[in-house]
């Protein structure tokens, strides 16, 4: 019984960084119709900003508050100087311009941290384990878990509760009319993308004392993080939150019960999904 | 008649055992030359000199780009450095001249289809006269069949899966240097079965791919031959580059496990220990890769301790043999702490052991053979490698079997202990290998007679 609750435990934990690394993604598809595929690129970049935060400062909490602000100014000029600029021309451009950005960050992180392993401990005080139902648990696990959750309802309130959130839902349905109105909209979807990559800088300093950062730290979750965007259906939070979890508890029990098949469980999981509603779980039928 | 039936069976007995041990019985052909070891001090691997004129030259085939570039760059510093010692000796005496060794990096990014590319490249425009490579199996295969379409020597340093020389695959330009997958496993079978006799209970948690599979099924064969009342408690295959190994460990755990037994490699051998640490699964870890200093000083010395490592180019207790040895050392970790810059001068290279010195021998005797060839004319180089035996710099003898050109020799198991307890291993200052973790202490024997190499019959016995 407490394997259960143990493999249980490591569903939610990694459904929630999972989650973490795809509500930016999913964000920005839905509310920009951008397909970043830099976004895992930043993700990695934080994991390195974290890195040398903690290196020069030995606090692992001033790393997860700084690393995911500079990444998310690193997204942010891409945004206003490169992706704004290309927008014009199409979903196209804008993705051949996203993945040329992924190959600088990949390219420009191994030229200033080089290609080894570097290490990021959790900070001492969640290095324990704790006791819940009789299972002994990484506390850093928790934390994480506790992590995603606060995201998810600090990204809910905003959007659904503020008037910030309300003009973007305003200018995702209707940019034309939100201009007209007086509203900067290249503004709002600058802070929908900078909010974006913030995201995936948060979980790229959360997830780098379980990992080691590396340069294969963006090719490592990326599969995973658009699985979840794909079935989950593009641009909803709750539709990436419900199925980062499924993910995360399909991978734990499919390793308890099903070991030989899965590394291919999210794949038969997506296929399911996608041959029964194409649009994902909670994803909009273009009309 | 009963005594000459007698002597037949003696006769017969001697020549089964001959049979075995004749490997590591012959007589070493050439052996590292210390005497002649020249100035290094201008040798920088980031800036590796191209020597002038008629060269021999050797393409490094490894990622040099994309997730996995750090890989290339392990190979190139001491494919780099063997050369550099090589060309500072004058060369090598080759069709009648003396000709230097000079690098080429081909860059196959870890990808079969580029694998491919890139090694036709180098024979056919560079004109390459050895293919030196690679990490993973399947991308090995890729260059030994390029080999034997165009006749050209390829050295295998790296990829351990022993289907790379059955008969299906075997192809007499390819030559494998390092140990191969049912020698490691059978090593370690014995070691638990013959020389430790404690633990008895194991899980197997390998990469799902042909090396992870083949190894594991190395390990039960020795485990069948050695240790028949060992138990495989667990057996699992995960995927490559996985993320969280938690499941797996939650599975171990509760397992009644005494012992893991991975080859994992970098990053999931870093990932597999650190979590498992994190989780407080403390249990010894029976592996090949899990070497990276930077993970070990991560995970500590409490971590660390109980690891049970293989080595090929490992040697006896203790490590500094000789005076030769020593002043080779300190040569390396002045350039280390001196000269070499980023990734170089990193805590991964600042050894000349380990998958370092495994990857040097495998050139310094390669070299050897061409010298002694006196050609790098393919069909020469064959004739003097198969079932040559070499002594490496540390002493240690390796002998290229002839039929499926595998390499044969004693292995040795390193068992790591804190740095107060490495001085038996260590044996000069500071007598520890890394202050803030575990590392080789006491170090355990396994003849090479223990851990023959898989030989493919059919193909065994056509030679």
């Amino acid at each position: 019984m407490e394997a259960y609750i143990a493999q249980g435990m490591h569903g939610l934990a990694y459904g929630m960084v999972l989650f973490l690394v795809a509500s930016g993604l999913t964000l920005v598809l839905g509310m920009m119709g951008v397909l970043n595929m830099a976004h895992v690129n930043f993700f990695m970049l934080s994991a390195y900003l974290g890195y040398q935060v903690v290196a020069w400062t030995g606090s692992f909490w001033l790393a997860l508050l700084i690393a995911p602000l500079l990444t998310a100014g690193a997204g942010i000029l891409m945004e206003r100087f490169l992706l704004k600029k290309v927008h014009a021309f199409g979903p196209m451009a804008e993705l051949i311009l996203t993945m040329g950005v992924a190959f600088i960050i990949s390219d420009g992180v191994k030229a200033v941290w080089g290609t080894q392993n570097l290490p990021l401990s959790p900070p001492g005080s969640l290095s324990v384990l704790v006791n819940i139902a009789g299972v002994q648990y990484p506390a850093y696990r928790l934390f994480l878990i506790g992590l995603a959750v606060a995201i998810l309802l600090l990204m809910a309130l905003v959007l659904y509760k503020t008037r910030l959130g309300m003009i973007v839902r305003a200018a995702v349905a209707d940019a034309g009319m939100v201009d007209a109105l007086g509203i900067n909209v290249p503004l709002v979807f600058m802070t929908v993308f900078g909010a974006g990559t913030w995201m995936a800088g948060v979980a790229g300093v959360a997830i780098a004392p379980i990992l080691t950062v590396s340069p294969g730290l963006a090719a490592q979750m990326g599969m995973d993080a658009f699985i979840v965007i794909i079935v989950g259906g593009f641009g909803s939070l709750g539709g990436a939150f419900l199925v980062a979890i499924l993910c995360g508890l399909l991978s734990a029990f499919g390793v308890q019960f099903l070991p030989q098949y899965a590394s291919v469980l999210l794949f038969v999981f997506m296929a399911v999904v996608l041959a029964i509603k194409p649009e994902g779980l909670f994803g909009e039928k273009e009309s | 008649m009963k005594r000459t039936i007698r002597w037949m069976g003696a006769f017969a007995v001697f020549c089964w055992v001959s049979l075995f041990l004749l490997p590591a019985a012959m007589a070493v052909n050439a052996k590292y030359d210390f005497d002649h070891f020249p100035d290094m001090s201008d040798y920088d691997p980031n800036n590796i000199v191209k020597p002038e004129g008629d060269t021999i030259k050797i393409a490094i085939i490894a990622a040099f780009s994309g997730p996995a570039a750090a890989v290339g760059q392990s190979y190139l510093l001491p494919v780099g450095w063997v050369a550099h010692d090589i060309n500072k000796r004058g060369g090598i005496m080759v069709d009648g001249k003396k000709k230097k060794i000079e690098i080429i990096i081909a860059d196959n990014q870890n990808k079969p289809d580029v694998t491919l590319k890139v090694t036709e490249r180098m024979i056919l425009q560079e004109k390459v006269d050895i293919l030196w490579g690679t990490s993973g199996s399947h991308l090995q295969k890729v260059i030994n069949q390029l080999a034997d379409k165009h006749k050209k020597i390829s050295v295998n340093a790296i990829s351990l899966s022993d289907e790379l020389m059955d008969k299906d695959n075997f192809t007499k330009y390819a030559f494998m240097t390092c140990f191969s997958t049912e020698q490691i496993g059978r090593a370690f079978a014995y070691f638990y079965g013959q020389i430790r006799k404690k633990e008895t209970k194991f899980y197997i948690l390998n990469q799902d791919y042909l090396f992870g599979h083949s190894l594991a099924e190395g390990f039960k064969v020795g485990l069948k031959e050695y240790f028949p009342t060992a138990q495989i408690v667990g057996e699992d295959y995960h995927k490559l580059f996985l993320t969280d190994f938690a499941p797996y460990l939650t599975k171990i755990k509760t397992s009644g496990a005494e012992v893991i037994f991975t080859g994992d490699w970098i990053p999931d051998a870093a990932n597999l220990l650190k979590q498992s640490r994190q989780m407080g699964v403390m249990l010894p870890f029976a592996n090949i890769f899990l070497s990276d200093p930077t993970t070990l000083t991560e995970v500590g010395i409490e971590g660390t301790t109980g690891l049970m490592a293989i080595s090929q180019s490992g040697t006896g207790n203790p490590v500094f043999k000789n005076e030769g040895i020593i002043k080779y050392f300190k040569v390396w970790d002045n350039l280390w702490k001196n000269k070499w810059a980023k990734p170089y001068n990193s805590l991964s290279y600042k050894y000349p052991m380990g998958a370092l010195g495994t990857y040097m021998t495998s050139v310094y005797w390669l070299a050897s053979v061409l010298e002694r060839a006196g050609s790098t004319d393919p069909e020469k180089v064959i004739k003097v490698w198969e079932g040559d035996s070499y002594q490496t710099l540390g002493g240690k003898v390796m002998t290229m079997r002839a039929c499926d050109h595998k390499m044969v020799t004693d292995l040795h198991i390193y068992e790591f202990v804190p740095p107060a307890q490495q001085k038996q291993c260590f044996n000069i200052e500071p007598y520890y290998w890394f202050e803030k973790c575990a590392g080789a202490g006491p170090v355990y024997e396994i003849p090479s007679d223990k851990a023959i190499p898989k030989a493919d019959p059919e193909l065994c016995k056509k030679n």
